[in-house]
């Protein structure tokens, strides 16, 4: 079971969370910083002893039409086996075509052949790892002319598919909405709550396109803003808690800040009926 | 019109890789200036942060360089190679042929051999820390047949020789490192190159050390990488190179007759 809040695991804290005897987070790995052998994933390894953690993978292109990389699930499968994390989750997007890999979070047309794609290989990943991944809904810059489905619509029918899992970016609802000219409250309206596993908190900044209009940049380089921790209010009103991590990739602050942001979010769950998270089998 | 998925996504390969295509912008929501200025913000993340990636596997060559020049170094390199792996770490195999072949580079002809230091570091850095021979183990062992032995260099490590003073343009371009002018003429640099415990790191070679190790990683004896190494350097000395290969923890714990 993971612990209420966590912190997204950084090289630059992993001799100070070794010393620290605060084990009251729970720690989320990039999967992809941690495939190579590396000092960095044996002191990873030896913080497993007395965190739980959750994996987070970036790189294995759920939306591809091309399919998924055996090789690289197959990494990420024996990083989930050595590790035997709580959680287990990659994104709503792609990053692949015809053998070239693109460092980023690539949006998806939410269309029924799209769909059935990324369902197809969420499916062929679960079968992989034995267990359920969780799809975290991604921040958006563009939208598609003819989308079938909205980006909520299509996660429930991807859970109801793949029997996927649902990551809850707070801040990549604010972001998206803002982005696209959407109302946040619309967008959770249309969420299956049941199927959600976690939620992200995170920062963003802000940014003037040509046109003059502002859009907003997923970033993790900043505190989370107090639009994103309104949101989270709501959600945790709307859904209940669920374990929930503090992101920061970028500009990366001292391990106090990111303690400070987890102590915050853990302030805001309720007590009652924190949801427990059962390790997978 | 892009009629599938696997269309769209091609399209936007394509415009990540510089190509503007009328078909994708039409396919976004909104006026098509503003699609455009969308799309740029994934080709622009996407540059950024393979640049990113690659200044982290080539430090050297970047505080060499300068992050200006670096960043537009990265830009061509990135346009002809490929990303092919989500593991950025393992992206920049052949930057050092791409800085070689550059000819705006002339004046940095040292600068290839740098990109390949760099490379080794990172090599070194995430290769498995296994076990390494040490002085009780090679006391259990009968001294004859020692120079009957082959020994294995740990997994990561590498010979890294050059004509030009690599070792020094690494040392000045360290974080806080005083030093901002190198004698190019200080000689050539042969260096070895492994992992420790925490870290990468380089140790300085005489000419017999490096053919001793270049012997040796090769598979041949100890006798053998000897006598090479005394034809390259007349005062090599076995003893005090194999406890050098000690103290640095430079030898597997296999070693083979």
């Amino acid at each position: 079971m993971l612990p209420p809040a966590g912190i997204g695991l950084r090289s630059q804290h992993l001799d100070e969370l070794l010393r620290t005897s605060n084990r009251s987070v729970f720690l989320e790995m990039h999967a992809e910083n941690y495939l190579r052998p590396s000092p960095s994933l044996e002191k990873a390894l030896q913080l497993r002893r007395d965190f739980e953690f959750s994996v987070h993978a970036v790189g294995l292109s759920l939306g591809s039409a091309d399919g998924i990389d055996d090789g690289h699930l197959d990494r990420i499968a024996q990083l989930v086996e050595r590790l035997q994390p709580a959680l287990v989750s990659e994104h709503l997007s792609w990053s692949a075509f015809e053998g070239r890999f693109f460092n980023d979070l690539l949006p998806l047309p939410y269309t029924e052949e799209a769909l059935e794609i990324v369902a197809r290989n969420i499916g062929r990943v679960q079968d992989r790892l034995g267990r359920q991944v969780s799809i975290e809904n991604p921040s958006r810059y563009l939208g598609f002319r003819c989308p079938s489905l909205t980006e909520a619509e299509f996660l429930d029918e991807l859970t109801r598919r793949s029997g996927c899992g649902l990551l809850l970016d707070i801040n990549n609802v604010a972001v998206t909405a803002h982005n696209l000219g959407l109302d946040p409250a619309d967008w959770l309206n249309e969420l299956p709550g049941e199927a959600i596993t976690q939620f992200h908190l995170a920062g963003h900044t802000r940014t003037v396109l040509d046109d003059g209009s502002t859009i907003l940049i997923d970033d993790h380089g900043s505190r989370v803003c107090g639009e994103v921790w309104s949101l989270f209010d709501d959600v945790l009103q709307r859904f209940g808690p669920r374990p929930t991590l503090i992101e920061w990739d970028t500009d990366i602050p001292p391990l106090d800040v990111l303690l400070d942001e987890a102590t915050r979010a853990n302030g805001a769950l309720p007590r009652a009926d924190t949801r427990d998270v059962a390790l997978a089998a | 019109m892009l009629r599938s998925l696997r269309d769209t996504q091609a399209a936007f390969a394509a415009h990540l890789a510089g190509h503007d295509r009328l078909d994708l912008v039409a396919a976004i929501a909104g006026d098509p200036r503003t699609a455009l200025q969308r799309l740029q913000l994934h080709r622009h993340h996407v540059a950024s942060s393979i640049g990113a990636a690659l200044a982290a596997t080539f430090p050297t060559v970047a505080a060499v360089v300068g992050q200006e020049c670096f960043g537009l170094l990265a830009r061509d390199f990135t346009a002809c190679t490929s990303l092919a792996d989500p593991v950025l770490s393992r992206y920049g195999e052949h930057f050092h042929r791409f800085v070689a072949a550059k000819q705006d580079m002339h004046g940095l002809s040292y600068l290839a051999d740098v990109a390949r230091l760099d490379w080794a570091l990172n090599v070194a850095f995430h290769a498995p820390n296994e076990p390494r021979l040490s002085d009780a183990d090679l006391a259990t062992w009968p001294q004859e047949y020692l120079p009957k032995l082959s020994f294995r260099l740990p997994a990561g490590s590498s010979l890294v020789e050059s004509a030009w003073p690599i070792d020094l343009i690494w040392q000045a371009s360290q974080p806080g490192t005083p030093v901002d002018r190198v004698d190019l003429a200080a000689g050539p640099a042969r260096l070895v190159v492994f992992r420790r415990c925490e870290d990468a790191a380089f140790a300085v070679l005489a000419p017999g050390e490096a053919v001793f190790i270049k012997c040796l990683s090769r598979g041949n004896p100890l006798a053998t990488a000897a006598q090479h190494a005394a034809q390259a350097q007349s005062d090599f000395d076995l003893a005090t190179t194999f406890g050098r290969m000690l103290g640095l923890r430079l030898l597997g714990p296999n070693a083979t007759t």
